[in-house]
């Protein structure tokens, strides 16, 4: 994979394991990728393949009695945040890279009120005064399509629709203007329309500031409506990495063309929804070999024994299967 | 051949079943904290100690001023005599005696009989008072949350008034006006003590109501009375459990505060009295009042760990 | 809108209370009249003891404390009497129940007040980092050690540390010296065993409940998005923890401490022989002075009233979200 001057951020190798008493989860294990400007790259996969936790160790916030990142480097801006100190960790949190979580009410503070919140955040990192952070933080809001700004600056969360609060969300996390946002399945929580305006907004943040976004989902659809590259997790691994249109019109990976089929089709006549045969894994005892086989339609008898290299089938495109050795 | 499906069936039929079942579960989760279980092994060791103890000790009221002020076996204090037809000071050592191997008081009454004895008082208040403090709080806490809007607020404010009051002030206003006989004790600390327990039986019955197998139970054409008593009583069985054991504690401190301040029953040993003996020999025979004041500490510790070991193990979100 | 709102609550708290006093003094009322001997019969014995002739002293005490008047007036009576400071008269003392109070609560204010401030000072403080640094041996050794002090008799623990500190190794005075002018160093040392007699409790007490209510709130949603706001950790944990788990503390210390402070308030006195309000409902015991008995319970009781009320209203501004109820 070409990576250019173009790129902000670079995963390698990252490996991000969980010691409980039940045994060692292996949640991250070894995942490449890297993300460019103006880039939205989307991590996809069910429920428990590791996205969320990749989307935590960039910014170190993975819990740390039970998790641990054991290897890997994440370097951006010439520096590996995984051996950088906290000091220099903490200058990167929510100035440079910030993040937006899935649950908007659970993720903000309840006691505390949304103007509040967000202008912590501002008077942290820039040199502002507070009537300054205050306008700046107004100014975003209304960004955000937010009616009443002085009302909401002074409301407290459990005060706000679902909707808004994932906007007074994604307010906060522009406010220092980062480089990078990485979105935890923000519109995961919320209904059909509040998704779209949710998605409106991340399309017109990533055109008109070059934001680069790391956008984590588990629905295909809202991948192909926002992303340009997508990597498709399993089981902690990669499995398939590929511009977004290719990845919907010609998956290579049998796990990812099983996700393109459960997408129903309004436009086929259809009496049985497809799905992918089988449960995720226990990421304690995960299957040998390729963690996929046992669901994999296409499986051979490698699949069992050795675990798959990843294979480059363009410049573009990697897959991580026996089929394409 | 006897038919083993039957048998099976049987046995898990009848409800005891299931609760022999259950309470072994609930044992299991309980045994791996060592706090508790030493909690318990305290506990036990007490109730032998007050069940067979005075068959084994002298009586703990037999006053004997000869042997006065006798340290613990193994220890040893001086006596000073002035001698008037010496006019010299010698100062003998007073060791501690096998016969009495806890000492003796400023009395001669023999420490050990009267650590038992208290350990007999403390139990019986414990358990009695804790009784009938549970007892009323379930009744007032099923009534408020069964009998409809009206009772329940007349209820719970009542309850509200109760709670207002210090518990150890009111105590000593009662004992004071009906005076200190260890019924009116035990009685008096019940009729004070059930605030808690009818709160938390109160909003278990409340919340139980809405639930959804409560209202399964009725759809099936369960009755009230059926429905309380089996399905409400083993939920809240647990949580009754927990709570007496924490309560006892502070039964036994309550009967221990009233007996060192002199409103206690004066024709029992309780570990009160002797400890208020024991502060005004502090100089001459310390162990007066340092050795009540440790069965009481150890004893309200191990009614703590124990209760909380058990609230731990009947939590279903807790993982052990 | 909200300025009514408040009021509205401020009153319908205000009025709630007022029908808890009246349960409370009727209950007393209730107690005192239903014992086996009437305060007449007290009264008796006192001056029958002092020599008086019996005959003479029923006929005043039926004329002035009206008990030959029926139930209900003599409830009336009693309700007017204390509204108006009227509390009766102290037989053992000779003087107004009231100046009696005048005189002695100075010294139970400041040994609760000292106790508190030390507890509460200590007991959060340990609490806050008992929760932070949870699983360590730091957080296991304070855990056991609050387990013990909530478990030791106060009273004992009172009498212990005269044994040590008095008796042998004569750094204090046995007893509690009255001559000492309040506000002298020579007071606060005197003051110094009983206050941490009367605080162990409490501390205990406030270091369980802290941790606890920090440890609900330490794995909540906003506390990985602070982190993620690059805030540093004291302002993680001082902040936006702290602030949430100051509810929960608020309702458990002022239900569960208020009743034990005087209990364990009176007990303090009597050991250290500290002349409050504690030390004087004793000593009226013993001298079947029942006015008195009756007017510390009242005072204790409407104080606990007092603070119920204060904190209910607190709540208002302490969680946003019961507000607009």
């Amino acid at each position: 994979m070409k990576t250019g001057d173009n790129v902000v951020l670079e995963v390698s190798n990252l490996k991000t394991y969980f010691f409980t008493r039940r045994g060692v989860v292996k949640a991250v294990d070894g995942l490449d990728f890297h993300l460019r400007r103006g880039e939205c790259l989307c991590l996809v996969g069910e429920s428990g393949c590791g996205k969320t936790v990749t989307a935590l160790s960039i910014l170190k916030l993975v819990d740390s009695p039970p998790g641990k990142i054991v290897e890997g480097e994440i370097r951006y801006d010439s520096l590996d945040l995984v051996k950088c100190s906290s000091k220099q960790l903490r200058q990167i949190r929510g100035k440079e890279i910030a993040m937006v979580f899935q649950e908007a009410q659970s993720a903000l503070n309840p006691v505390l009120t949304i103007g509040d919140q967000i202008m912590e955040q501002i008077m942290l990192h820039l040199p502002l005064e507070r009537n300054e952070a205050q306008n700046r933080s107004m100014a975003l809001l209304r960004e955000m399509g937010i009616p009443s700004v002085e009302r909401v600056m002074k409301s407290y969360p459990h005060q706000l629709s679902g909707g808004m609060k994932q906007r007074a969300m994604i307010a906060m996390s522009l406010s220092c203007d980062p480089t990078i946002i990485i979105a935890d399945e923000p519109t995961t929580a919320v209904d059909v329309t509040i998704e779209a305006q949710i998605l409106g907004i991340f399309r017109s943040l990533k055109e008109q500031r070059q934001l680069s976004l790391i956008f984590i989902t588990h629905d295909l659809a809202v991948v192909a409506e926002i992303g340009d590259r997508a990597v498709v997790m399993y089981a902690g691994k990669e499995v398939e990495t590929a511009p977004v249109s290719e990845i919907i019109a010609n998956p290579r990976h049998p796990y990812t063309a099983g996700l393109i089929r459960c997408l129903p089709d309004i436009s086929r006549p259809a009496d049985r929804l497809v799905s992918i045969p089988g449960f995720a894994p226990n990421p304690v005892e995960l299957p040998g070999g390729c963690a996929f086989h046992p669901r994999c339609s296409e499986g051979m008898p490698i699949c069992s024994q050795q675990a798959p290299p990843v294979v480059e089938l363009s410049t573009e495109h990697r897959v991580r299967c026996h089929l394409y050795r | 051949m006897t038919d083993k499906s039957q048998d099976t069936a049987r046995a898990t039929d009848s409800p005891t079943y299931g609760w022999v079942r259950l309470a072994g579960y609930y044992w299991q989760r309980t045994r791996v904290n060592r706090l508790a279980v030493f909690g318990l092994a305290f506990i036990l060791f007490l109730v032998v100690m007050a069940l067979i103890g005075p068959f084994f000790t002298l009586g703990p009221t037999l006053v004997d001023f000869e042997q006065k002020n006798l340290p613990p076996a193994g220890f040893a204090t001086e006596k000073s005599v002035y001698s008037t037809a010496t006019g010299e000071l010698t100062i003998t050592r007073v060791p501690g005696d096998w016969k009495h191997p806890l000492g003796t008081d400023s009395k001669g009454r023999d420490m050990l009989a009267m650590i038992v004895s208290g350990a007999r008082v403390s139990l019986q208040v414990g358990l009695l008072a804790t009784g009938i403090a549970i007892f009323i709080g379930i009744i007032i806490g099923v009534l408020s949350a069964y009998m409809g809007r009206w009772v329940d607020n007349v209820l719970m404010r009542f309850t509200d008034v109760m709670m207002t009051f210090p518990f150890f002030l009111l105590l000593v206003l009662i004992i004071f006006i009906f005076g200190p006989s260890l019924a009116f004790i035990v009685l008096a600390i019940g009729l004070t003590g059930w605030t808690g327990t009818a709160r938390l039986v109160r909003s278990e019955a409340l919340s139980l109501r809405t639930r959804d197998f409560i209202l399964a139970a009725r759809a099936m054409g369960a009755t009230g009375g059926r429905v309380i008593f089996r399905h409400l009583i083993p939920n809240v069985v647990s949580l009754i459990i927990v709570i007496a054991t924490l309560s006892i504690p502070g039964v036994i401190l309550a009967e221990a505060a009233l007996s060192f301040i002199g409103l206690g029953d004066p024709t029992v040993a309780s570990w009160g009295i002797v400890l208020e003996a024991g502060q005004s020999s502090l100089d001459t025979a310390w162990w007066v009042a340092v050795e009540p004041g440790i069965m009481l500490f150890l004893t309200v510790l191990a009614f703590n760990f124990l209760g909380d070991g058990l609230r731990d193990a009947f939590d279903p979100k807790s993982r052990i | 809108m909200r300025k009514s709102w408040l009021r509205d609550y401020i009153l319908k708290r205000l009025i709630y209370s007022a029908i808890i006093a009246w349960g409370i003094l009727t209950i007393t009322f209730v107690l005192v009249r239903v014992g086996p001997s009437s305060p007449a019969d007290k009264y008796l014995a006192n001056m029958a003891a002092r020599g008086q002739d019996v005959s003479q002293v029923i006929a005043a005490i039926e004329a002035r404390y009206g008990l030959d008047r029926p139930i209900h007036e003599q409830y009336f009576d009693y309700m007017v009497n204390l509204f108006q400071g009227n509390w009766g008269w102290s037989f053992s003392t000779s003087m107004p129940v009231i100046d009696l109070i005048k005189t002695h609560w100075v010294y139970s204010f400041q040994l609760i007040l000292l106790s508190s401030l030390f507890a509460a000072f200590l007991g959060i403080l340990i609490g806050v980092y008992s929760a932070v640094k949870q699983y360590t041996r730091t957080d296991y050794l304070f855990t056991f050690f609050s387990f013990i002090g909530v478990s030791i008799p106060n009273f004992w623990l009172g009498v212990m540390l005269i044994l040590l500190f008095s008796v042998k190794l004569g750094l204090f005075k046995t007893y509690y010296d009255t001559t000492l002018p309040l506000f002298s160093l020579a007071n606060l040392k005197a003051l110094v065993l009983p206050v941490i007699t009367l605080g162990t409790g409490m501390l205990a007490g406030y270091v369980r409940y802290t941790r606890s209510a920090m440890l609900d709130n330490l794995r909540k949603g906003f506390v990985t998005t602070a982190r993620a706001k690059g805030l540093p950790e004291r302002t993680v944990i001082g902040k936006h923890v702290f602030r949430n788990a100051l509810l929960p503390l608020v309702t458990i210390i002022m239900f569960d401490l208020g009743s034990i402070i005087f209990g364990g308030a009176y007990l303090t006195e009597i050991v250290f022989g500290i002349p409050g309000l504690g030390q004087v409902s004793f000593n009226a015991v013993f001298a079947n002075d029942y006015p008195v008995v009756v007017a510390v319970t009242l005072i204790g009781t409407f104080l606990i009233l007092l603070v119920n009320l204060v904190t209910d209203i607190s709540y208002t501004y302490l969680d946003p979200r019961i507000r607009y109820d």
